[in-house]
């Protein structure tokens, strides 16, 4: 057994004596792990391995990268992990706003502080979709409609970005949605295609192709201004041609879930750098916004100080309906 | 018909040398990826994912579904051989496959499995073919309320019969649901049932309880018997492969019913593993040869397989259709779909004809390649049996423990496999039965999900599992299923007054 | 030598002590019906009832002297207790070593040891087969399916 470990210690350190380049400030030195905080195919999964595929294809590093899900606990599992790796740079935690909205309203035992933030790469906006033969065309009708009628909204996970959203309609709108969690989006957009929804607030991507299928349509989307228009999506309608639901007179102005970054807790900061760096290099690439526009998303790059802010305003926003709904864990 | 039209179409895109050279490399890294527990088709799907890019979307479709094949016959390898299921849905195979294989019968026990699971799974082709649309259908009239109906069904048809004590069956029932609850609740969000232990938030997944229960407890009941002691004299004959295959026939009753089942559970939501605990359930109630199952019985294996292939084939559909994955491997399939700029959803049919024909005729090819390659590497696999107890009992610890690790990367999860392994040995040891407590790890909580959903919906009131046609006769059957053997033991304890007690030691022995 | 009734025992006990702490546990997740439907507690709290239930009436049973369970009045004997530690241990030595040593050392240690130990195996064959495990367990799984198995406490120390 002696035997083994010197085989396996002799060739890995004549390959790490290959593949050292020049020192700057810090380089990895070995194999580089992306923890998707998500099952194999969900968003969080996606950008983890369309990143990996562009650092590989572009050689951003000499190191391989092995992409790990860790989705259990709708995340958790994977945040925990990156706690319990505090002071390991090898360990990359891909996620979403989750990160700092679970531990508001869920007992889970790690907090968004025990990460050390490395950027937010992509935005995935909100529309407010109904079935394809519903009598709503507008985010007016459907206020109305839902003030009198028992409506019910569908929407992924529990006390998660959709119920948050869905109670600010709620608030917004002043109409009272009954609300039924699934297990993704996907699920969601199958129930509403099947008439045992009224509503959900599926992200683009989860309900492209049911929009294309004239299954469902959105009413509006939450966002300050009108989605660029790209390619058509139905015969006559592309994502630009959706109003926003502000425009409406629904007055929720915007609603994003930006897909996170995250290093563990207790790196360095050339080691944080590093990465502020290589996600950057990412983003410049064609394949990039290949992947932005395949999967309707809105490129954004937040780091450092403009990274904190944006968390400290959405956890007062979601705190605050949170505290409503009394959802905030004692 | 104008579906046979595109279908031959379809075929001419499928049969090409260089889509079947696809189809053989695809079905032998499934296989392989099958067999090592701890591996599965997703990280086949995900190594070779990034392969596909350069290539048309047919071509790298065929790749990746041929693995999938693969990967579905590979897996109930180890469910024969060493009674480590490496899916949910193969875990039924293993109550008649590993004793069959036990008493030195793997090959047949193999080549029975292997040729019933191609039956299944031809039939799911068919299916798909010539009811793509309607099936599509079907799938969308199913609500919370009727999901809840189905996994009702599955329950029934399995729980509610068998010889061991009743209550030794409600308390692994009840387990098994306390199990599937442990982690995050989807429909409140909250941390449940973590006993203080940070890392059970992710909940505790199957694969890990089933290589204990399974594999480990088994491996202890092995060595205390001296079961090495008799060792398999296991010869390799190629002729009994043929026979074996030649012989499924006879059993066209257990094959029909068995697609039938997994067809319609693959259509709704039910998915293969209940659609192969429900077929064996049924199986095991309507066979003459009912009370040996769990001894090596023929139906034994080809019911289970069936249902699961017949499952796993049509469950494609939804996903082709309504963009919702069945699986694990459908998801990262899905996630392909979208990198190749196709989008899973009911615009393929329309927009992708060539696509999705292509993948259609692929899967009567993909499958029939499937099974060729698998049934010649039976003896192979057979011979694996031949390797002295002493050397292959620490493998198999080995690849428990890599395969309950490999799972989510946690050491956590070994130490519970290890842990599940002397619970296991306990349950068969005391005559618990272990596959309710396996069934309801798997559906426990999709079926609590869909009830509570359900009751959101209704606010609170049962009346919305009456409200329609369709979930009303899913929870009637179920009712039925339930009760029947409970009615047929009544009037048999009225004919005789002294019923013999269920824990004779003659009836234990048939306790799965 | 452990008796049959011991063993029903003590694995009623277990389960019961389960589904003791599946009641506790589920209390804090509240049971009943709230705004937000049925509680979560709600499921977790009846399944534990039932193990509670179920494991003392298997408890009952295990204690009265019920005719079948005099029929087996031993279930494990000496031997084959031995021959199940033989089996055990050693496995949850490996499983036990791998934080420190890794997947790689803990499982060629393993083999070897159950091996050559107990002369099944000749020495050299054991350490072939050890070494053969290792280098397998590498290839296919960091090499091929790049899936990384833990390389344990040893390995980070010394750098790798």
């Amino acid at each position: 057994m002696g035997g083994t470990s010197k085989l396996l210690l002799s060739a890995a350190v004549a390959v790490l004596a290959g593949t050292v380049p020049a020192l700057s400030a810090w380089q990895p030195q070995k194999p580089i792990e992306f923890i998707a905080t998500a099952g194999p195919g969900g968003g969080t999964d996606n950008i983890a391995r369309a990143v990996q595929n562009i650092i590989t294809k572009y050689k951003l590093t000499d190191q391989p990268i092995v992409v790990v899900n860790k989705g259990g606990g709708s995340g958790a599992e994977g945040y925990v992990y990156g706690k319990a790796s505090a002071g390991d740079p090898y360990k990359v935690i891909f996620g979403t706003s989750n990160a700092w909205q679970q531990p508001l309203v869920s007992k889970v035992a790690f907090n968004y502080t025990d990460l050390t933030p490395i950027a937010a790469m992509a935005q995935d906006e909100f529309l407010l979709w109904v079935k394809q033969d519903s009598p709503i065309k507008t985010a007016g009708d459907y206020l109305k409609a839902a003030a009198s009628g028992d409506f019910k909204m569908g929407g992924a996970q529990s006390k998660d970005t959709d119920e948050v959203l869905t109670r600010m309609i709620e608030k917004a709108g002043q109409i009272k949605l009954t609300y039924i969690p699934f297990k993704s989006g996907a699920e969601t957009a199958v129930q509403l295609a099947g008439g045992h929804l009224d509503s959900h607030v599926n992200n683009p991507s989860e309900s492209l192709g049911q929009w294309r299928g004239g299954t469902q349509r959105p009413l509006c989307v939450f966002s300050p201004k009108r989605l660029p228009q790209g390619a058509k999506v139905t015969a006559t309608e592309g994502w630009g041609d959706v109003p926003t639901c502000a425009e409406q007179g629904l007055d929720v102005k915007q609603y994003e879930q930006p897909r996170t970054v995250w290093l563990p807790g207790k790196v360095t900061p050339d080691q944080a750098a590093f990465y502020v760096d290589l996600m950057k290099k990412v983003q410049a690439t064609p394949e990039w916004k290949d992947y932005i526009e395949k999967t309707s998303q809105v490129e954004t790059f937040l780091t450092g100080a403009e990274f904190d802010k944006f968390i400290k305003d959405d956890l007062e926003h979601v705190r605050l309906v949170a505290g409503e709904q009394g959802w905030l864990v004692k | 018909m104008d579906n046979l039209g595109e279908l031959l179409h379809g075929f001419t895109i499928a049969v090409t040398v260089p889509h079947l050279a696809l189809m053989v490399i695809g079905v032998l890294l499934g296989i392989l990826v099958g067999v090592l527990p701890g591996l599965g088709a997703p990280n086949g799907v995900s190594l070779l994912l990034p392969l596909t890019f350069g290539m048309q979307p047919v071509s790298a479709i065929i790749l990746l579904s041929s693995m999938y094949w693969g990967a579905l016959f590979g897996g109930s390898v180890t469910s024969i051989l060493f009674n480590i299921p490496g899916e949910p849905s193969s875990v039924a195979t293993t109550f008649d496959g590993y004793p069959m294989a036990r008493d030195g019968r793997p090959t047949t026990a193999l080549a029975t499995a292997f040729g019933s699971a191609a039956f299944g799974a031809l039939i799911g082709v068919i299916l798909i073919t010539f009811l793509a649309s309607w099936v599509a259908q079907v799938a969308l009239a199913f609500g919370p309320a009727e999901y809840f109906a189905v996994y009702f069904l599955a329950f029934a048809s399995f729980v509610g019969m068998g010889g061991a004590a009743p209550i030794k069956t409600v308390v692994a029932l009840a387990i098994g649901f306390a199990i599937a609850a442990i982690g995050i609740d989807t429909v409140s969000g909250s941390v449940r049932l973590t006993m203080g232990v940070d890392e059970l938030v992710k909940g505790v997944n199957f694969v890990v309880a089933v290589m204990g229960l399974f594999g480990i407890g088994e491996l202890l009941v092995a060595v205390e018997e001296e079961f090495h002691a008799r060792a398999v004299s296991s010869k390799i004959d190629w002729r009994e492969v043929f026979r074996a295959v030649g012989r499924l026939p006879r059993h066209g009753v257990a094959l029909l019913r068995s697609a039938a089942i997994g067809c319609w559970m693959g259509i709704t939501p039910g998915g293969p593993t209940a659609a192969s605990f429900m077929s064996y359930g049924i199986a095991r109630r309507f066979s003459r040869r009912g009370r040996y199952f769990g001894t090596g019985e023929v139906e034994g294996i080809i019911s289970p397989e069936t249902a699961d292939h017949a499952a796993g084939t049509s469950a494609l559909l939804p996903m082709l259709a309504l963009g919702i994955p069945g699986s694990a491997t459908a998801a990262v399939m899905m996630g392909g779909l979208m990198i190749w700029g196709l989008n899973p959803g009911p615009m393929l049919f329309v927009d992708q004809k060539d696509f999705v024909w292509g993948l259609i005729a692929s899967m009567y090819v993909g499958n029939i390649v499937a099974v060729v390659l698998v049934l010649l590497t039976v003896p192979v696999f057979a011979a694996l049996m031949r390797i002295p107890f002493v050397v292959i009992a620490p493998l198999i610890v080995i690849i428990c423990v890599v395969g309950a690790y490999s799972v989510s990367n946690s050491y956590l999860d070994v130490v519970m496999m290890l842990g599940f392994g002397v619970v296991g040995y306990l349950f068969k040891k005391l005559f618990y039965p272990l596959a309710p407590l396996v069934l309801a790890i798997v559906i426990g909580d999709k079926a609590e999900d869909a009830f509570r959903q359900s009751m959101l919906m209704s606010k609170g009131s049962l009346a919305i599992f009456f409200a329609n046609k369709l979930v009303t006769c899913l929870i009637v059957a179920g009712i039925v299923l339930l009760l029947l053997p409970l009615v047929l033991q009544l009037a048999h304890l009225f004919r005789k007054p002294a019923p013999p007690t269920n824990e004779t030691t003659a009836q234990e022995k048939v306790i799965i | 030598m452990i008796s049959r009734r011991a063993l029903e025992l003590a694995t009623a006990v277990l389960t019961g002590s389960f589904g003791v702490a599946v009641v506790v546990q589920s209390l804090d997740n509240g049971i009943g019906w709230s705004s937000a439907g049925v509680d979560s507690g709600t499921f977790p709290f009846l399944t534990g009832i039932i193990i509670v239930l179920g494991s003392l009436y298997n408890l009952v049973r295990g204690v009265l002297p019920v005719a079948s369970l005099a029929n087996v009045p031993i279930a494990i004997t000496p031997i084959e207790l031995r021959r199940i530690a033989g089996l055990f241990v050693p496995a949850a030595i490996f499983v036990a070593a791998i934080p420190l040593a890794g997947i790689y050392l803990a499982s060629a240690g393993y083999i070897f040891a159950v091996l050559a130990i107990p002369r099944h195996q000749s020495v050299p064959r054991a350490l072939a087969m050890a070494l053969a495990t290792a280098i397998g367990l590498y290839v296919v799984f960091e090499r091929m399916f790049q899936v990384s198995l833990p390389h344990g406490a040893l390995a980070a120390a010394l750098g790798l």
